[in-house]
C-alpha cells in the first residue's frame, strides 16, 4: 500500500478513537465489576445495571426523557413540514427572512436558550413540568425537522401536487395523498432525529425541568454525588437509544436520496 | 371560426404576471369531439392557456367556458380537465395500478369498481401485467402509456395534453402519436395538445392554433397553415418558407430586380411566401422569373435535403430537393443558381 492512503487509513482510525474512546470506556466499564474504572479490568457484571434500574428516580427519570421527547419530536416535526412546505408551495414577501427565523434556534447559545425559556415558562407557569420541556425541545427541534422535510420536498416534481388537484382531490385530500406520502421517509426520519435530540438535551432540560428530570439531568445529580458505575450503565443505555434513532433517521434519508 | 358543437370558449382572456402580460386578449373556441394543437415558441403563452383551461391559473380577465358553463370560480379539483404533464407527474410511492385508480378514489368510486375500470385502461394501453410495477421501473413510452390511463381512466370530455412527447426518443414520439390520433378518434372526446413541436402538432391536430407573444397568430387546419400563413411571424415559425419582399404592379411581383407573375394582388409593396418544396433550382438561367441565388451549404432533412441559398440582397433562400437532384446539381458553395417558382405556389402575407 502506498504510504498516501496509509497515512488516510490511520488518519480515519485516530479519528474515530479520539471519538469513540470516552463512550467505549464508559461501556465498558459499565460491564465492570470494580467500583473504580481502573486497568487491569476486574469480572463481568451486570451488577451496575441492576443497581441503577432499581432506583425509582432513574426509572421516574426515564419515563419523563420519554415522554418528552416522544411528543417534542412529533410537535418539532409536524412543525418542521409545515415551515418546509410553506416555503416550497408559496412565495412572498420576506420569505428568506421567515427562513432565517425559522432555521434561528440552533444558533443561540444553549445557556442563554435555556435562561429565556425559564423566564418565559415560568411566567405562563410551566416552569418545572413536562409540557415545559416539550415546549423548550419542540423549539429546539423544529429546525432540524425543517431542514429534513425540506431536502425531500427539494426533491418533489412541483406538478405532483398539482397532478392529484388536476384529478379531483381537494388541496387537504392531495397533501394527505400526495404530499405526505412522498414525505414519509423524510418524516420518520426527522421524528427520530428530533426524538434523539429531546432525548439527550441537557442544558436547556437542566434550566426547565425542575423536579421533573429527564435523563440528562439526572445524571448529573448522581455525578455531583460521588462516581458510580451506575452512571456508566446510565450513560451506555442513553447512548445506544440516541444512536439508534440518529442511525435509523439517517439510513431513511439514505435510502430515499440515493434513488 | 367557431367549431359547431362548442366545448369551451374563451373570451377575451388575459393573464398577466405583475406587468408581464402571458396571454392577451384570447378568444378561442374548442369544438366537442375536436383534436386542437396550440403551438407557438417558448414563452407564447401556449401552456399558460392550457393551465387556465385546467384551473391552475385563473385568468386575469375575461371568461372561460367550459360546456356553458363560466369555469373561472371553480377550482382545479371540481373541474373535469385531466391533465398529462410535461413531466408525466406520476404518484413515485404508487404502484402502476394505484396510479391509475387514484382519479377514481378522489371521486370516492368503491374498490372494485375503481379495480375493474383501472385494469379496464391498463389493458387497453397494453399494460396488462405491469399493474404492481412500481413507476421508476418503467420505461419512457409506459409512463407515458400509465400517464394516459390515469387521465383517462375517470372517461372525461376532454384531454389536456402538455407536451407529452417531448421527453421521448424520436422513434417513440411517432409511435406514442399514432397511439394519441387512434385514441382520440376512438373515445371521441376533444384533446387541447400544446407544443413547440410542429411535427406533433401538423401529424396529429385537426385545428392547429399557432401563439406568439401571448396573442393567437394564426387558426387553421394543419395543410391551411402550412401552405397560407396569414402573417410573417407564422411563415417563419412553421419554417422551411421563403419570405420574400418586392412591389407588386399589374399582376406581377419584382423581387431585386426580377419580374414574377403574381395574379390578382393589389399594386404595393407586398410579401410573399413560397414553400421551399415549391422552390425549383436551375443550374443555368431560365430567363425570366428567377432569382439568382449562390448555394451556401445543405442540410439532410428526412423528407429531402434543404439547400440554403444568398439572394440579391443576401436575403437566405432555401429550396427542397431530393438526393437524385442533389446529385445532379452538385453544388458547391458560392456557386451561382436560380431559384423559381410557379405564380400559384406563391402566397401573399396580409400582415
Amino acid at each position: 500500500m502506498r504510504p498516501g492512503p496509509l497515512l488516510s487509513w490511520i488518519y480515519l482510525a485516530a479519528l474515530f478513537a479520539f471519538v469513540f474512546a470516552p463512550i467505549v470506556t464508559s461501556m465498558v466499564f459499565s460491564f465492570n465489576s470494580d467500583r473504580f474504572p481502573t486497568v487491569p479490568l476486574g469480572e463481568f457484571t451486570l451488577h451496575w445495571y441492576e443497581t441503577a434500574f432499581a432506583r425509582a428516580e432513574v426509572w421516574t427519570a426515564f419515563r419523563n426523557s420519554l415522554i418528552v421527547a416522544v411528543t417534542a419530536a412529533a410537535l418539532s416535526t409536524a412543525l418542521g413540514f409545515a415551515t418546509a412546505y410553506t416555503d416550497f408551495r408559496y412565495g412572498f414577501r420576506f420569505k428568506n427572512a421567515y427562513l432565517a427565523l425559522a432555521l434561528l434556534p440552533p444558533t443561540i447559545p444553549l445557556v442563554i436558550m435555556g435562561l429565556a425559556m425559564l423566564a418565559w415558562l415560568s411566567r405562563l407557569g410551566l416552569s418545572g413540568t413536562l409540557p415545559g420541556i416539550v415546549i423548550a425541545h419542540t423549539v429546539m427541534g423544529a429546525p432540524f425537522a425543517m431542514a429534513i422535510c425540506r431536502l425531500r420536498l427539494q426533491q418533489m416534481d412541483p406538478s405532483l401536487e398539482a397532478a392529484a388537484w388536476n384529478l379531483g382531490a381537494s388541496p387537504w385530500r392531495a397533501m394527505g395523498a400526495v404530499v405526505i406520502p412522498f414525505c414519509a421517509p423524510a418524516l420518520i426520519s426527522a421524528y427520530c432525529l428530533t426524538a434523539a435530540v429531546s432525548f439527550d438535551e441537557f442544558i436547556v432540560a437542566w434550566f426547565v425541568s425542575g423536579l421533573n428530570k429527564t435523563v440528562p439531568v439526572m445524571i448529573l445529580e448522581i455525578l455531583q454525588g460521588n462516581v458510580d458505575p451506575q452512571i456508566n450503565a446510565i450513560g451506555t443505555v442513553v447512548f445506544l437509544t440516541s444512536m439508534t434513532l440518529v442511525i435509523v433517521a439517517q439510513l431513511l434519508l439514505l435510502r430515499k436520496t440515493a434513488k | 371560426m367557431t367549431a359547431s358543437d362548442p366545448l369551451v370558449e374563451f373570451r377575451s382572456v388575459k393573464k398577466s404576471y405583475g406587468t408581464f402580460e402571458a396571454v392577451k386578449g384570447l378568444d378561442l373556441t374548442i369544438g366537442r369531439g375536436e383534436f386542437v394543437a396550440i403551438m407557438g415558441p417558448s414563452g407564447c403563452g401556449k401552456t399558460t392557456t392550457l393551465r387556465m383551461l385546467a384551473g391552475l391559473e385563473a385568468p386575469t380577465a375575461g371568461t372561460i367556458r367550459i360546456d356553458g358553463r363560466e369555469m373561472n370560480d371553480v377550482a382545479v379539483h371540481e373541474r373535469d380537465t385531466p391533465l398529462v404533464w410535461q413531466s408525466l407527474a406520476l404518484f413515485p410511492f404508487l404502484n402502476v395500478k394505484e396510479n391509475v385508480e387514484f382519479g377514481l378514489k378522489m371521486r370516492g368510486i368503491g374498490a372494485q369498481e375503481r379495480s375493474d375500470r383501472a385494469m379496464l385502461w391498463l389493458d387497453r394501453m397494453g399494460l396488462k401485467g405491469f399493474e404492481t410495477r412500481p413507476i421508476d421501473a418503467l420505461s419512457g413510452g409506459q409512463r407515458q402509456r400509465v400517464a394516459l390511463a390515469r387521465s383517462l381512466v375517470t372517461e372525461p370530455e376532454m384531454l389536456l395534453l402538455d407536451e407529452p412527447l417531448s421527453a421521448l426518443d424520436a422513434h417513440l414520439v411517432i409511435r406514442m402519436q399514432g397511439v394519441l390520433t387512434k385514441l382520440q378518434k376512438e373515445l371521441g372526446i376533444t384533446f387541447v395538445y400544446v407544443t413547440h413541436s410542429q411535427s406533433e402538432a401538423f401529424a396529429m391536430a385537426d385545428r392547429v392554433v399557432i401563439m406568439g407573444q401571448g396573442e393567437i397568430a394564426q387558426i387553421g387546419k394543419p395543410q391551411e397553415i402550412f401552405r397560407a400563413p396569414q402573417n410573417r411571424f407564422v411563415a417563419e415559425f412553421v419554417g422551411r418558407n421563403n419570405i420574400l419582399s418586392g412591389e407588386v404592379a399589374g399582376g406581377a411581383i419584382t423581387i431585386d430586380g426580377v419580374t414574377c407573375p403574381l395574379p390578382g394582388a393589389p399594386d404595393g409593396a407586398a410579401e410573399i411566401v413560397v414553400a421551399a418544396d415549391r422552390m425549383t433550382i436551375h443550374a443555368d438561367d431560365p430567363g425570366k422569373g428567377a432569382l439568382p441565388a449562390d448555394f451556401v451549404s445543405e442540410e439532410f432533412a428526412g423528407t429531402g435535403i434543404i439547400c440554403y441559398f444568398e439572394g440579391p440582397s443576401g436575403e437566405e433562400l432555401k429550396a427542397q430537393v431530393s438526393e437524385a437532384q442533389l446529385a445532379e446539381l452538385a453544388p458547391e458553395p458560392g456557386r451561382r443558381f436560380w431559384l423559381s417558382w410557379a405564380p400559384e405556389a406563391a402566397h401573399s402575407l396580409t400582415a
